[in-house]
């Protein structure tokens, strides 16, 4: 038996906000369950309520839309993710980054705003998410807003959410569909590691970016280089915004080294004629 | 909370606490001590089950969470007491040592084949993955796999009545 707490599974986001609302500060939010579940077990938290999200249906699914690009509801799975078709079509790095999570039972139940909202610093969908200038829907009583990914998190495990407030959807925009990729995840199990250093990186006609794991307080991003930028430039853009630290999976001259070795693999894939 | 959900294509309606997972919901509620608990993190895979299809840690999930839920679990594979080809494939390739994994191995492997029915080595170390076997290194569990698809050579493989 877990410890004690109230289990509350609202039907729709007007239900959920209200629930937020009224428990603010005494509830946890439930999706996947992968990380919560944990802390549960191990006693690390103690929530009152824990609100299952997962029966609300404005959370879920993927659509991809000329204009606004694809939304990827919170409640998504990353099975899901990696088996979609206009993910496969139009940002196939997200399918790429879903794939290196975790193991399949993982995958099966894990969700990508669970993912983004959990910000650990190593979060596998984040510098991919990153690389490819995604944005989220927070929403509220008070109405919703879309905020860069970049601006999204503030530190290890913590994100701009306030506590009546819950992510919707992550929007890719249109501009990144096609991009030509790479993604590099160092870790040393497959299947059972979290990244020590991971790295993605999108290029399209108009811009290069690299989006960074493991190696700061949150993941990270370069600012936008030109679509010709040398690997000089593109290893120097991310120089700036790297911050490792060592600790018990790797220090920080390894994961500097590493994220330089990633970069440089990447970089000719990024020129590779379709 | 009252929950209704399928195992192993038996019906069951319980009285479920909010706060047990699904995997203690098993093994407490239902008597289906078959799934093991290893680490009760999602680390190990010992805890396995196939839910809508899908393998699953049955310690992350809460019983609740199951309300609705189409389940199979290690009980669900032997029939009438024989074992399924795969279980067999299991015994013969000696997949199996001291047993703990197993469970949670097989539910891999079964929704693996539920989907591919001649999967690749490469198919079947991704499908297994998330399940630790202490015991036998791996090969042994990969050529039950490859032998329950017909995939080994007839002198070496499961010999079929």
């Amino acid at each position: 038996m877990l410890q004690e707490f109230n289990y509350l599974a609202p039907k729709s986001k007007n239900e959920l906000y209200a629930q937020l609302r009224k428990y603010s500060g005494k509830a946890r939010i439930l999706a996947g369950g992968t990380d919560i579940l944990v802390e549960l077990h191990n006693q690390w938290v103690a929530p009152e309520y824990l609100i299952d999200i997962k029966k609300i249906g404005e959370f879920q699914g993927i659509s991809y839309d000329e204009k606004e690009g694809l939304s990827i509801g919170a409640t998504t799975v990353c099975i899901d993710l990696i088996k979609d078709r206009n993910v496969n079509k139009h940002f196939p790095l997200l399918a790429d980054a879903a794939h290196r999570i975790g193991s399949p039972q993982l995958r099966n139940r894990a969700t990508i705003g669970g993912n983004l909202c959990t910000a650990s610093p190593c979060a596998d969908m984040g510098c991919s998410l990153l690389a490819l200038n995604a944005s989220v829907e927070i929403g509220s009583e008070d109405g919703t807003r879309i905020i860069p990914l970049k601006e999204f998190f503030t530190g290890p495990k913590k994100t701009q959410i306030k506590k009546h407030e819950i992510l919707q959807r992550i929007i890719v925009p249109t501009e990144m569909a096609g991009a030509k990729f790479g993604m590099h995840k160092l870790k040393r199990i497959k299947g059972h590691d979290i990244a020590l250093v991971s790295v993605a990186m999108a290029r399209t006609a108009k811009v290069i970016r690299v989006g960074i794991g493991s190696c700061g307080p949150t993941p990270v991003v370069t600012e936008d280089l030109p679509p010709r930028a040398s690997l000089r430039a593109v290893v120097k853009a991310v120089e700036k915004v790297v911050s490792p630290i060592d600790d018990v999976r790797a220090s920080k001259d390894y994961r500097l080294f590493m994220t330089r070795q990633f970069v440089e693999t990447i970089y000719p894939e990024l020129f590779k004629r379709s | 909370m009252q929950i209704k959900l399928t195992v192993n294509g038996k019906k069951y309606q319980r009285d479920a606490s909010e706060t047990k997972n699904l995997l203690h919901f098993l093994r407490e509620d239902l008597g289906l001590t078959g799934t093991k608990e290893g680490c009760g993190a999602g680390e190990c895979g010992a805890c396995t089950v196939i839910m809508n299809g899908r393998t699953v840690n049955s310690c992350l999930i809460l019983a609740v969470e199951a309300d609705g839920c189409d389940l199979q679990t290690i009980e669900g594979e032997a029939k009438d007491g024989n074992l399924s080809e795969l279980q067999q494939a299991f015994h013969k390739n000696h997949a199996v040592q001291c047993g703990f994994c197993t469970p949670g191995m097989i539910m891999s492997a079964r929704a693996l084949l539920q989907k591919t029915a001649k999967p690749s080595v490469e198919q079947i170390k991704e499908a297994i993955e998330g399940n630790f076997c202490r015991c036998t290194g791996y090969q042994q569990i990969i050529e039950a796999v490859q032998d329950a698809s017909g995939q080994l050579k007839k002198k070496e493989g499961l010999r079929r009545a």
